[in-house]
């Protein structure tokens, strides 16, 4: 089942083209990251899929539903910023969400405070927290009434490493309990901790999309090293069958297709061209090197 | 509609700079009525003839009959007051971001905008009610004895209604597309004070009326200066009297076009 579809987005500010026809399914009870540098539409397409912005053509589709059906009130959703009346509580602040999303009861809003640590600070004025405090009043809008989606725009944001580990565990146990999470960030290493699927934006262009999995076994990646680094880069140049490489540091980083690589005939074929390996090691693809091969193409 | 105008009552009641806005509204509204009626008096005063012979030039326009007239005459003078509460109500949504986050929890981007027009709705009536109590309280003071009451003009509590309505929501369209509090009210007032009135002596030289037709003069023509205005040029008055219905269809046909253009664009802009 397919929690979002997205179809053909595109959306321009002026003569920027800020997404080009992008198109993807996330898949319900996944835990799907939409990665990209600053600048690549990760929120401009957040910002469509919430109905802030309006896509220049192309549609989008939650829960399979017919639109009318206000699916929104199914989602919770953790923006960068917290956006709440400054003059109002907490519990004023969450009474809003609930009654606008329907979603839980009065209690809820009770229970949510505790589970956020804001109880003892319920009456307290938005505009007297801190900025963790305000993150923490916003993850607890969204979990209000347990929404089956959950939409985190760079969750960890003005978190401290406690703080960001709790986001990381929350993120799991939903995941776990059935919740679909849309996650966008820049931290990479914090998506592929918890990601299940990712879709990869640059200037608006869709590069990648598909399950962590898939995205990084599409290649093998081998680590090699010479006293003369030049000359095993030129000779790896050479050799059949390599997708491609690059140096980086002390290494020669070679790509290969996935499961055609065959060590032993590297190191002969680089013997052959007149370099002796001082190092050679297959790795596992991280999602990061996969990531930074895909916006540098 | 009774869930939306629930939020927006839970958005309004712990505001406190709404409540001091609107105290020094329900203090502003009977006040400078007073204020007009001490300045009456006095005139009557100084013109050195019996009450009777007085009142008989310059009528009885705090009477009842012409006092619903006449204070609302004068109340909409005040109009930028209430005006500031419509503002600081949008922008407020603006500044902290809460008109994205009201759509993001689930409202439509309709069900924002009618709790807006609410918000215009609830604002008009209270005004209403302060311009209702300062009728009753100048017109039961102004009462002799033995005197004749009459309700002919009772219709100025509908025009009166319809003009707060109608202005108010050219402040919630300022503030809509300005987005921002002091350059709303800004706008607001010297369209109301000085654009408006230069435009319309520029326009009046064409001798076509169209200067009747502009934002604030087409609602205010609902309200035509009062009778004892009327004796200086008593055909003018009785023309303007004359268009005051008119002028409430027109008024009803702008504020609907203006509304229907706040939730087109608001369906269609980025927010």
């Amino acid at each position: 089942m397919t929690v979002l579809e997205l179809k053909n987005i595109h959306k321009s500010f002026g003569d920027t083209k800020a997404l080009k026809g992008v198109s993807f399914e996330i898949p319900a009870g996944s835990i799907f990251g939409i990665l990209g540098p600053n600048g690549s539409g990760k929120t401009t397409l957040l910002g469509i899929m919430l109905d802030v912005l309006k896509a220049d053509s192309g549609s989008f589709t939650w829960f399979d539903e017919p639109e009318g059906e206000n699916p929104r009130k199914r989602i919770g959703t953790l923006l960068e910023t917290p956006n709440f009346y400054h003059y109002l509580s907490a519990t004023s602040n969450l009474e809003i969400t609930r009654r606008i999303s329907k979603r839980g009861a009065r209690e809820d809003v009770e229970h949510v405070l505790r589970k956020v640590q804001l109880y003892e600070r319920r009456k307290s004025r938005f505009s007297s927290y801190s900025l963790g405090m305000k993150q923490r009043l916003a993850i607890g809008a969204a979990l209000l009434g347990t929404p089956s989606v959950l939409v985190l725009d760079e969750p960890t944001n003005g978190l401290d490493p406690e703080g960001i580990a709790e986001v990381r565990e929350l993120i799991a146990d939903l995941n776990e309990q059935g919740h679909t999470i849309i996650i966008a960030s820049h931290l990479l290493d914090e998506v592929e901790k918890v990601c299940t699927h990712v879709a990869i934006l640059k200037n608006g262009d869709l590069l990648s999309c598909g399950s962590v999995k898939e995205i990084l076994a599409d290649e093998d990646w081998v680590e090699l090293s010479a006293k003369n680094l030049p000359a095993l880069n030129a000779a790896m140049s050479q050799y059949p069958g390599l997708l491609h490489h690059r140096i980086e540091q002390t290494l020669v980083l070679a790509a290969f297709a996935k499961d055609a690589v065959d060590l032993e005939a590297v190191n002969e074929f680089c013997y052959r061209q007149g370099v002796k390996l001082t190092h050679m090691l297959l790795r596992k693809q991280r999602l990061e090197a996969r990531f930074f091969e895909l916006i540098q193409k | 509609m009774l869930d939306i105008a629930k939020i927006e009552w839970l958005k309004i009641r712990s505001y406190s700079a709404f409540w001091w806005v609107l105290g020094i509204t329900a203090v502003a509204y009977p006040g400078l009525n007073g204020i007009i009626l001490m300045i009456y008096h006095k005139a009557m005063g100084t013109m050195n003839l019996p009450e009777q012979k007085a009142r008989l030039m310059m009528g009885d326009p705090f009477g009842f009959n012409e006092v619903w007239h006449t204070v609302g005459y004068f109340s909409s003078w005040f109009i930028f007051i209430p005006a500031i509460l419509v503002i600081m109500l949008m922008t407020n949504e603006y500044s902290f971001r809460t008109h994205r986050q009201n759509i993001i929890d689930g409202w439509t981007r309709k069900q924002f905008l009618t709790g807006k027009l609410l918000d215009v709705g609830i604002v008009t009536l209270l005004i209403v009610v302060f311009y209702l109590l300062a009728c009753v309280v100048i017109g039961l003071k102004n009462i002799t004895v033995g005197e004749r009451t009459s309700g002919s003009q009772v219709y100025f509590i509908a025009y009166f209604t319809l003009q707060t309505f109608s202005q108010l929501s050219i402040a919630f369209l300022i503030s809509f597309l300005v987005r921002n509090t002091a350059i709303s009210l800004t706008v607001f007032i010297v369209g109301f004070l000085v654009l408006e009135p230069i435009l319309g002596r520029i326009l009046k030289v064409g001798g076509t009326g169209i200067e009747h037709f502009l934002p604030f003069e087409i609602s205010n023509r609902l309200i035509p200066p009062p009778g004892f205005w009327g004796h200086l040029d008593p055909a003018s008055y009785q023309l303007s009297m004359n268009q005051a219905g008119n002028h409430a269809g027109y008024t009803i046909v702008f504020t609907t076009i203006l509304w229907f253009f706040c939730f087109r664009l608001n369906s269609r802009r980025d927010l």
